[in-house]
């Protein structure tokens, strides 16, 4: 029997209007059920049917449909441009969803969080600044690590244990301001995906989470220009094509001036106090024909605390991308990749003679190619492989001074290896799976020095390794699966296994975030983090799609834990692997999301009833103890309404238990002073945390070119005293008494934002 | 314009506050808490036991009276501490040996509790100095005063440094002043110690540079830090040199000291 012969359509779906490419647009066949492809990262797509008579229809998320007839009697490219529907267009925000409306049921890929800053830029935010990782902890599963601070936990993860990717290059310190603000400004980012559970084999590295950032490519048909003056900061944007339609830049940077405010202090003092930090996002890309496109990202940000010429610290990240996408032929697409990384901080004390300063670094090189081959409609292959040299500098201390001996640190250097296959497969109408498997290796490596220590923490032996010289090498399988079986149309069950492992880790120890916790790679006494994870999932979807309720359960086993001796010293100390006890821990939850993504009124709400739990046989003598981030419950209330064309009104308002803390449980007398004491690790709460963030936009009149509008925020609506610490000292009025001191960091703070975009 | 941006950045930087506030803790069982000092300066040890109390306890705490305090040489010569009364022990006319490890234990309150300590030899001051500063940080001038001594080379030294003024000793366990040679191995040390202000014309200013054990540079390092109310993720009791859950430490230390009149 004579089969029909099997052709391929391929190509790519980007935006009309500034030829961004669309990312995760659905290609469908409409004759046949179930059957179609999605585009990757790239806006390609490449989808193997029988010859014959069929409509394509490409949807994307706040794009028009578009449908296509075909005759497939020969292998087809077929390259389309969606429009941006023309009432919303003029709006300028608001999103109408025209992805296919009940991908959440149907999709194999589970638990992935997704969002386009264009769809919460309405959201109210601290001054005003929007930030997409911090409308990311408002979703469940995700906790912010508290005000202050932009680290976040992950389904009861540590905050290290977040992959944050800039096109595809690690962030090692997403934060500013000491963690009011992420690194990310809006207005250079294109979509955010983050991944909880169910963790593509593609990823690695890190413990708990992927969050995958993708900055935009740029207009490629005309120049244009967007930007917003806030309280704190503001941003400029100016983007326009190389040649038409073939390649396009991107510039988007960003400067706060809080410091600007000080310079009109009265006091000499306040005036000669340096406060900012900067961003800049720089994008290129270049199609060299049908087959070749180069892109060239970059980042480069920078926080500078300064006190005249006493005392200066700054950060920053810096990383670049340079890619090479290839398409092999219809069916096989390839990505080059090099990419660099840099996180560094440096304190300076005093000028010249006298002076001294301190600098520490993580750098690294990343070579990465993948490989994607669109066997058939019902299977999608991924495969690659990756090699990241790290290279670790974990302080040096420089000064002119005569007393201080110059101190530099145990360079320690890395190279982490990976490799990875994964099948997305279609089985049926009603079952979708994922499955693949990771292996990684990690290679400390000389030159340098490894120390043994006791189990007291004090070193017993110290060995010099040469340049390359292998000090421990460490490696291990990661088998990543997911599966979702369709139950109707309305609603579905996934399910989801995944191992991660994690060679790199940072150390924190206080309550907020700094720039100068370490990072420390996995050695002789550091093993690596693994992570465990099962979930599953149950979905349904109400009213033609309009409501999309979803509930997942999960349970996560962490191995391999670090936390820090009572009293270590971190700074400057190349011993500090001594200062660290190691541990396990487990954490478990149940996430339910109602979320309303159609009409005037959307929003969703959120809530997480989850565990996380830590045991040392250092602390407490081996008893299971709440980890900080253990927040039993979480609830998170998102609503936007739009009141009419020229006004959008929005609200959130979170609701969680306090942190497990540590207090005292009595006090002592020593040495004159009365101090605190601790009978057990965090057997404590903070108080619940909740505050309610208003905003208001108002979109002014328009012309063909130029849309604007002004962001009114408030920041703690009803002016909740959240604390932030709570200290326990001695009464300074009274040394005899003892009392606990809550610190509020942020009571009510109005914020007004204006932005502009020229199209 | 110039004055609304300055009230807007007073807003945002105004907006922290602190308060007072009730915090419902556990009662947890009294501990016994030990401090033990053995000063080579005097030739005199010193020991004080008293009991945790709870914590918003405003009545002071409660002293071990009737406990059994001895203090063995390193050759194992046992001194018994005899009580003086209100928790306090005492043994004077002890002859200090240096680079000897001393060990205290002390019976009481339903169990022994043994500590030891070295005895590190003392580091000799140089002549204190002084400069006069201008004034920065909108205070006024004044003249700071330095702590000099040359830090043994090629060993880890430890130090403790308290400053006097005018007769009073800021010799509190959060007033003193630590010191290490982690970065000043071999170096010429210059410090200047502080008190609250610059010190004045006229003003007799004391010092004392007590060379410690590392235990007991570390006791005080982790206990400055939660006296004065932490930040820490996981502050805990401070690494003792006590066995069996008693706080508190043992510090034999030498002494080396110098005065100067600002002039």
């Amino acid at each position: 029997m004579a089969s029909a012969q099997n052709f391929t359509i391929s190509g790519s779906v980007k935006d009309s209007t500034n030829g961004e490419d669309l990312y995760g647009a659905s290609v469908q066949v409409k004759e046949l059920a179930n059957v179609g492809a999605l585009t990757n990262a790239y806006g390609f797509y490449s989808l193997t049917l029988e010859q014959g008579s069929y409509t394509l229809v490409f949807r994307s998320s706040g794009f028009e449909t578009k449908e296509r007839k075909i005759e497939l009697n020969e292998d087809l490219t077929i390259n389309i441009e969606l429009d941006i529907p023309k009432d919303v267009q003029e709006l300028g925000a608001v999103i109408v969803n025209a992805e296919k409306e009940n991908k959440n049921i149907t999709s194999s890929g589970m638990n992935v969080t997704k969002f386009d800053p264009k769809e919460i830029e309405t959201l109210p935010v601290l001054f005003g600044e929007k930030d997409i990782m911090k409308t990311l902890q408002l979703t469940p599963g995700v906790k912010g690590a508290g005000e202050g601070n932009a680290g976040f936990f992950v389904r009861g993860g540590g905050a290290d244990q977040n992959l944050i990717l800039l096109d595809e290059a690690p962030v090692y310190n997403a934060s500013h301001l000491l963690g009011f603000f992420s690194v990310f400004n809006s207005d250079a980012i294109k979509d955010v995906a983050l991944y909880k559970s169910g963790i593509p084999a593609e990823y690695g590295g890190r413990a708990s989470s992927v969050m995958d950032v993708k900055m935009r490519d740029g207009n490629n048909k005309k120049f244009g220009a967007s930007g917003g003056i806030g309280l704190i900061a503001s941003r400029l944007t100016l983007e326009a094509p190389i040649v038409k339609d073939k390649g396009s830049f991107i510039i988007s940077g960003r400067r706060s001036y809080a410091d600007l405010f000080l310079k009109l202090a009265p006091n000499e003092d306040q005036r000669n106090t340096t406060l900012y930090f900067y961003d800049l996002n720089m994008k290129a890309n270049y199609r060299l024909g049908e087959k070749d496109r180069i892109f060239l990202s970059g980042y480069f940000g920078r926080d500078k605390f300064g006190f005249s010429d006493v005392f200066g610290f700054n950060w920053g990240n810096a990383t670049g991308t340079l890619r090479w996408n290839h398409i092999i032929n219809n069916k096989f697409f390839s990505n080059t990749s090099i990419i660099y990384s840099n996180f560094d901080y440096e304190f300076t004390i005093g000028q010249g003679e006298d002076g001294f300063g301190v600098v520490s670094s993580i750098q690294d090189w990343n070579v990465k190619q993948d490989f994607s081959y669109f066997i058939n409609s019902n299977n999608t292959l991924k495969f690659g492989v990756n090699g990241i040299h790290h290279t670790f500098k974990p302080g040096a201390l420089t000064g002119g001074n005569e007393s201080f001996n110059a101190i530099v640190l145990n360079q320690r250097y890395g190279l982490e290896v990976s490799a990875y296959i994964q099948n997305e497969q279609k089985i049926g109408s009603r079952i979708n799976m994922m499955y693949g498997l990771r292996y990684s290796g990690f290679n400390l490596m000389g030159e340098g020095k490894a120390y043994d220590f006791n189990e007291f923490g004090n070193i017993v032996d110290q060995r010099d390794y040469a340049s390359w010289e292998s000090i421990k090498y460490y490696q291990g399988l990661e088998p990543r699966i997911s599966a979702s079986y369709v139950l109707t149309e309305k609603n579905s069950v996934k399910v989801a296994y995944n191992r991660n492992l994690q060679y790199i880790h940072q150390l924190s120890n206080a309550t907020t975030s700094s720039p100068t916790d370490v990072w420390v790679p996995s050695s002789n006494n550091v093993k690596p983090q693994i992570a465990d994870q099962i979930a599953a999932g149950y979905y349904h979807n109400f009213k033609q799609n309009t409501y999309k309720l979803s509930t997942e359960i999960y349970y996560k086993s962490l191995l391999n834990q670090i936390d820090y001796r009572n009293g270590a010293q971190t700074v400057l100390n190349d011993l500090v692997e001594g200062e660290l006890v190691y541990g396990k821990g487990r954490a478990y939850g149940i996430e339910f999301q109602l979320q309303k993504k159609k009409g005037k009124f959307t929003g969703w709400l959120s809530y997480t009833l989850s565990r996380s739990l830590r045991t040392f046989d250092d602390i407490d003598n081996g008893r299971e103890f709440s980890a900080r981030q253990d927040r039993i419950h979480d609830i998170s209330v998102v609503l936007m309404y739009k009141l009419s064309d020229a006004i959008a009104l929005s609200a959130s308002w979170v609701y969680y238990t306090g942190d497990a803390v540590t207090f005292p449980s009595g006090k002592y007398e020593i040495g004159g002073v009365t101090v605190p004491q601790y009978t057990e690790r965090n057997g404590y709460r903070m108080p619940d945390y909740h505050r309610l963030d208003l905003g208001l936009t108002w979109y002014m009149k328009e012309t063909k070119r130029f849309e604007h509008n002004i962001n009114f925020s408030v920041y703690n609506a009803y002016n909740r005293e959240n604390a932030y610490t709570i200290t326990f000292q001695q009464d300074p009025d009274d040394p005899t008494k003892t009392q606990a001191v809550q610190t509020t960091l942020f009571k009510i703070i109005p914020a007004v934002t204006y932005n502009f975009n020229l199209k | 314009m110039k004055k609304i941006a300055y009230i807007l950045g007073l807003i945002v930087l105004a907006s922290s506050c602190q308060k007072v506030i009730d915090v419902d803790l556990n009662e947890s069982s009294q501990v016994i808490v030990i401090e033990g000092n053995f000063t080579a300066k005097d030739s005199t040890v010193r020991v004080k036991i008293s009991l945790t109390s709870s914590y918003f306890n405003s009545d002071p705490s409660m002293t071990v009276d009737n406990a059994l305090v001895s203090i063995t040489d390193g050759n194992g010569v046992v001194s018994v501490v005899p009580s003086i009364g209100n928790g306090v022990y005492e043994l004077t006319s002890y002859d200090p040996t240096f680079d000897m490890e001393y060990t205290l234990t002390v019976n009481g309150f339903g169990e022994v509790y043994t500590a030891k300590c070295n005895l590190v030899t003392p580091v000799a001051l140089e002549p204190i100095t002084y400069q006069f500063f201008d004034g920065f940080f909108g205070a006024e001038g004044g003249y700071a005063a330095f702590m000099n001594f040359n830090d043994p080379a090629g060993v880890e030294n430890y130090y403790l440094a308290v400053l006097g003024l005018n007769g009073e000793v800021f010799d509190n366990i959060d007033e003193v002043f630590l010191q290490n040679d982690q970065l000043t191995d071999g170096n010429f040390i210059q410090r200047p110690l502080f008190a609250n202000d610059f010190f004045d014309i006229g003003d007799t200013v004391f010092m004392e540079l007590r060379a410690v054990d590392k235990i007991a540079f570390d006791y005080t390092s982790e206990l400055q830090s939660i006296a004065g109310g932490s930040n820490s993720a996981a502050p805990g009791n401070p690494t003792t040199n006590w066995n069996n859950g008693a706080l508190g430490f043992f510090n034999a230390y030498g002494v080396s000291q110098d005065t100067v009149i600002i002039q």
